[in-house]
């Protein structure tokens, strides 16, 4: 009777470290200490989450890139994002989908600037993407999340397609 | 202070000058004696009181460390004080680069030294904090304790910045926040509580986002975060 009861708690236990295997954040066995390069046009890493309606945003030129901009990337996103916006913060060798690279023209030409926008508020898992990227929208207001899109948009040197 | 810190000699300078400011402010408010952290030369990186200006802080502040910290866990540390946040506090020059210039190490104190600033900084409070429910300090079982873990690393991420314990009892997980390894030794449950509300209230400039917990997340999150210690109820 206990056995079976110990066992019916056991497989719990395994179930929900798979589903926290599948699904987490931190870094993996695997993983740890070699972040897999980001591939183009890479697949939704959380399958599960249906990706919200992306929400209309105003014109997002309107949201010049200035110092302020610059300094609160520094702040908050390079401790993941790396000091040049490359993916290599301090804490990417320790997070299970590496940091996206700012950097890389071709795979934030698939991105549109309302999606940037939308991860950058709700965070990766709010929009289909890995759950170690924050949300920001209490923290940020609008105005910046739209001003920080331009500014990662000079890092990559690219716009939309 | 040992007499032998680099720094400690430096630093007990800029206290002697700053020494007739603060027991100055000390008197006006007639709040906790910080006589002792003075002299140690505590305040040439630490706000002793919320009305210093935070320009210039080195370290994290201190006064509210009565609602902050486990008295056992300050008394041992001051004495033989290991890093908390692996990159640095947030204003490090080396923070972006994992590399601490700042308090490495941090000065030590003897034992009586270690009991005289214990004391002090236990005293040191804010008030107006909201009250934890009791659950936060009931043990955590094993299956709550799971469901939890998915919150803190799948749904808030909160793993990306903060060192824990993963299902094997390894550590794991970002390091530009504190570690988290032994946060049930190092803090209190009630502060845990109200910082992950009201984070502004206790660092104006904190590099962790803002979240929007529900109660009963921000219930479970200071329970797990309090679960990690170095010595585990094991349930
Ligand atoms: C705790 C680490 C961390 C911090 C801090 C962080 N990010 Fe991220 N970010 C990530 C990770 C990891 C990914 C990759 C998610 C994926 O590919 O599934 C990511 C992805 C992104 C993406 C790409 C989204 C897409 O469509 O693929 C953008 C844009 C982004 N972050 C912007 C920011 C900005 C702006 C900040 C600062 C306000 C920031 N990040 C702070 C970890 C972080
Ligand atoms: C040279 C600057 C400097 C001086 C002087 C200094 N500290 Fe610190 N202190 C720091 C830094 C930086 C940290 C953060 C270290 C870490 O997190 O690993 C810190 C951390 C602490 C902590 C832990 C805080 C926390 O949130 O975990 C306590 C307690 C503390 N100091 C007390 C003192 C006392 C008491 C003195 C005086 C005897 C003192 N410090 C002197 C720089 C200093």
């Amino acid at each position: 009777m206990t056995g079976r009861i110990r066992n019916h708690k056991s497989l719990k236990a395994v179930l929900l470290a798979l589903a926290l295997v599948l699904g987490a954040c931190g870094e993996d066995k695997q993983s740890a200490g070699r972040p897999r390069p980001p591939t183009e046009n890479e697949p939704p890493v959380v399958a599960t989450v249906p990706v919200e309606p992306v929400p209309q945003t105003p014109a997002p030129k309107a949201h010049p890139v200035t110092a302020k901009t610059k300094e609160t990337y520094q702040w908050y996103c390079a401790q993941c994002h790396g000091v040049k916006g490359k993916g290599n913060g301090i804490n990417a060798p320790h997070t299970a989908v590496p940091p996206r690279d700012h950097t890389k023209a071709a795979y934030l030409e698939t991105r549109s600037d309302e999606q940037l926008f939308h991860v950058i508020k709700f965070g990766g898992l709010a929009g289909g993407r890995a759950p170690c990227m924050p949300r920001w929208g209490h923290t940020l207001d609008d105005d910046m999340i739209h001003s920080l899109v331009n500014y990662i948009r000079e890092l990559c040197h690219c716009e939309a397609l | 202070m040992t007499t032998t810190t680099p720094f400690s000699r430096r630093f007990l300078f800029g206290a002697l000058l700053l020494l007739p400011l603060l027991t100055g402010i000390g008197k006006a408010h007639a709040g906790p004696d910080v006589a002792s952290l003075v002299e140690n030369g505590c305040d040439a990186c630490h706000r002793l009181e919320a009305s210093i200006p935070e320009e210039g802080r080195k370290g994290p502040d201190l006064f509210f460390s009565g609602n902050k910290f486990q008295k056992q866990w300050l008394l041992n540390w001051l004495q033989s004080p290991q890093p908390v946040r692996p990159s640095g506090y947030t204003s490090d020059p080396g923070f972006l680069e994992g590399k601490p210039t700042v308090a490495v190490p941090h000065p030590a104190a003897d034992a009586p030294e270690a009991q005289a600033l214990t004391e002090a900084l236990m005293q040191m409070k804010v008030e107006g904090l909201e009250t934890a429910p009791p659950e936060v300090a009931e043990p955590l079982s094993k299956g709550l304790r799971f469901k939890i873990k998915i919150l803190f690393e799948r749904d808030y991420g909160c793993i990306a910045c903060h060192q824990t314990v993963n299902l094997v009892g390894e550590p794991r997980g970002g390091v530009s926040g504190p570690t988290l390894l032994n946060a049930g030794d190092r803090l209190q449950a009630e502060w845990v509580y109200n910082w992950l509300k009201t984070p502004a209230r206790f660092e104006p400039k904190s590099r962790m986002p803002v979240f929007d917990l529900t109660e009963e997340e921000r219930i479970q999150l200071t329970r797990y975060v309090m679960w990690h210690k170095t010595e585990k109820e094991e349930k």
